[in-house]
């Protein structure tokens, strides 16, 4: 019932498509982008053209194709994303069920580490690591992203955690001799599906947006590859006169971002009024 | 109240000094110096560039760099800026009072919009303007920041140039304005940072206060207050929301980081030159010292803001007051 609930929303429908299309364009992207994203073809005849026929949005100030690295954007935006989500759900699900199962001090130890790492903007601890880097690999970019991302979900996993250890089923299957891994696997992590899943999807969300944010500052994905983020900023220094560069990666940001946001409530919601 | 004080004010001292660490250890322990990017520069010689880290210690064993760095910061020294050419706490001095004016602005007037919004929502619950309600704050609460205020800066800027398009002030007209010229000019400039981060922040903060005026509704003293025939209005804006307001204090304590992060990009976009445009500045020029600084202040502000929520949570709740 509740998986049909999510589904039967005209609002969560749009939203599945969205990002189906979104997929598809950055795995498909050779197939699909009319150009070489990073080509330069003629950098003064076909530099800042608006949208025309030719290039449907534009081109940037190197007279590359946007609508090209706005495809090859979503690869790296969205994949970026979905490997800091994966990354940090891992560690945040890993970390809060450790501290809520061991109890006692080491909980208090982890929780207070968690509360300090809390306290750092993560802006600004990214910021803090990234401004060292001359030219950033991405595979470090998707790390410093992982692991500056788990600290809420896992704070979370051991509220739950902590609530799941008192409840009848586990003492049950206690009682009946089942060891900590078993418990683990079959009666914990089923019921934290919920959280997590909401988490991970909200979090997506996040991270797609400070991949952007940071690129856009550019200490984030490197040129000449192509992220939303760092279009825009091609676009930053004259955004009057080069509002293409500014507005189409942005609307991509946009519809992936409402759409992760409007599946995340609607998984919340439901399975809230389920239980 | 006091041992409490004590003890929060020893948890945000031991915050403060991991962050200190953290940012000292993550900005030296990264590849490059901040004389790396003179290796391009063929006029530079391997001596001329050994000699500039010697002068500022950068040749030291790092736990020497580390202890003279955080005795130096005991005493207020936040070092020299490289990019600006004057100490760190000048810098600081002249740009954190924007970005607090900047801040606080928005703050309280996303504190007023949220709750408004919020509150008519609940009153006229499942309408079409509580829908409609709901799914623009969903959308602001999605909006990418930077991008808001590219599009904001792009509307009332360029297309309808009705606001200047950066900066703190006239850069020509200021200084010659008299005393209330020169403030409708400072407001003038405020108004579209601190909107957009007002736009920002008060869908996030209406979100949070329908949800929790939703929660205290079904309350027993809710049903008490109907029962003495109390009107809904009264009911609403005196019971729940007294109620509700609790739990909204510790939502604002705890997004203070996500306002910090609003402030950079935004001050970015709009040319504010507060803390976070010096901090982005300060990257790019690979200025450690006024990067660490940054960082470090934004904590202390993030850690300051979460236990003067805490401390307001409490002197709100007359149920932890006498504790």
């Amino acid at each position: 019932m509740s998986k049909s609930a999510i589904w039967s929303r005209p609002s969560s429908r749009a939203a599945f498509l969205t990002l189906a299309v979104f997929f598809a364009a950055a795995v498909f992207a050779p197939f699909v982008a009319p150009y070489n994203p990073i080509a330069q073809p003629d950098i003064i005849a076909l530099k800042d053209l608006p949208p025309s026929p030719a290039h449907p949005l534009g081109t940037d100030p190197y007279s590359r194709d946007v609508l090209s690295r706005v495809i090859y954007g979503a690869r790296l935006s969205l994949g970026i994303g979905l490997l800091a989500t994966i990354i940090s759900v891992t560690l945040g699900v890993a970390y809060g069920a450790v501290s809520g199962l061991a109890g006692g001090i080491v909980d208090s130890v982890m929780m207070r580490i968690l509360d300090a790492l809390m306290a750092i903007p993560r802006l600004l601890l990214l910021i803090a690591l990234l401004a060292s880097w001359h030219s950033l690999p991405v595979t470090t970019l998707v790390l410093f992203l992982g692991f500056t991302g788990w600290f809420g979900l896992s704070r979370i996993v051991r509220g739950q955690v902590l609530a799941l250890k008192q409840s009848e089923f586990v003492m049950a299957a206690r009682a009946i001799g089942a060891n900590r891994g078993r418990i683990i696997v079959t009666h914990l992590l089923p019921n934290l599906f919920s959280v997590i899943v909401v988490a991970a999807t909200l979090g997506f969300a996040n991270v797609v947006v400070l991949e952007a944010g940071l690129s856009y500052l550019g200490i984030g994905v490197p040129q000449p590859l192509a992220s939303w983020g760092n279009i825009i900023q091609d676009g930053a220094e004259n955004v009057s006169g080069l509002w293409w560069l500014s507005l189409f990666p942005g609307l991509a940001l946009l519809a992936t971002v409402v759409s992760l946001n409007t599946i995340g409530e609607r998984i919340r919601e439901t399975f809230q009024t389920v239980r | 109240m006091i041992s409490l004080l004590v003890s929060r004010g020893l948890q945000s001292v031991l915050i403060v000094a991991l962050v200190v660490t953290f940012s000292f250890l993550l900005i030296h322990s990264a590849p490059g110096d901040p004389f790396a990017g003179a290796l391009d520069n063929p006029r530079v010689s391997a001596g001329v560039r050994a000699r500039l880290r010697a002068e500022y210690g950068l040749d030291r064993p790092l736990p020497e760099q580390f202890g003279k760095y955080v005795s130096q910061l005991a005493r207020g020294n936040l070092g020299w800026s490289f990019s600006r050419g004057r100490p760190v706490r000048e810098v600081l001095a002249d740009v954190l009072p924007r970005t607090l004016l900047l801040m606080g602005t928005a703050l309280l007037a996303s504190f007023l919009i949220g709750v408004a919004v919020a509150t008519v929502q609940v009153s006229r619950r499942g309408t079409a303007l509580d829908r409609f309600l709901d799914r623009a704050s969903l959308f602001f609460a999605s909006m990418p920041d930077f991008w808001l205020a590219i599009l904001i800066l792009l509307a009332f800027s360029y297309w309808l140039p009705l606001f200047p398009i950066g900066g703190a002030a006239d850069a020509v007209m200021h200084d010659s304005l008299s005393a209330p010229g020169r403030l409708a000019d400072s407001l003038w400039h405020l108004a579209l940072p601190a909107g957009t981060l007002t736009l920002l922040f008060a869908s996030g903060i209406a979100r949070f206060q329908r949800g929790a005026l939703l929660d205290v509704m079904p309350l027993d003293f809710i049903r008490t207050a109907r029962g003495k025939g109390l009107r809904e209005r009264h009911i609403l804006l005196r019971h729940a929301m007294r109620n509700a307001l609790l739990t909204l204090i510790t939502l604002i304590g705890l997004s203070f980081p996500d306002l910090l992060t609003g402030a950079v990009f935004i001050e970015k976009v709009f040319a504010w030159p507060g803390m976070g445009l010096t901090t982005v500045d300060a990257v790019g020029a690979r200025d450690y010292p006024l990067v660490i600084a940054c960082v470090i202040v934004g904590s202390v502000l993030v850690v300051l803001g979460s236990l003067l929520a805490d401390l307001l949570y409490r002197w709100a709740d007359p149920r932890l007051r006498e504790r």
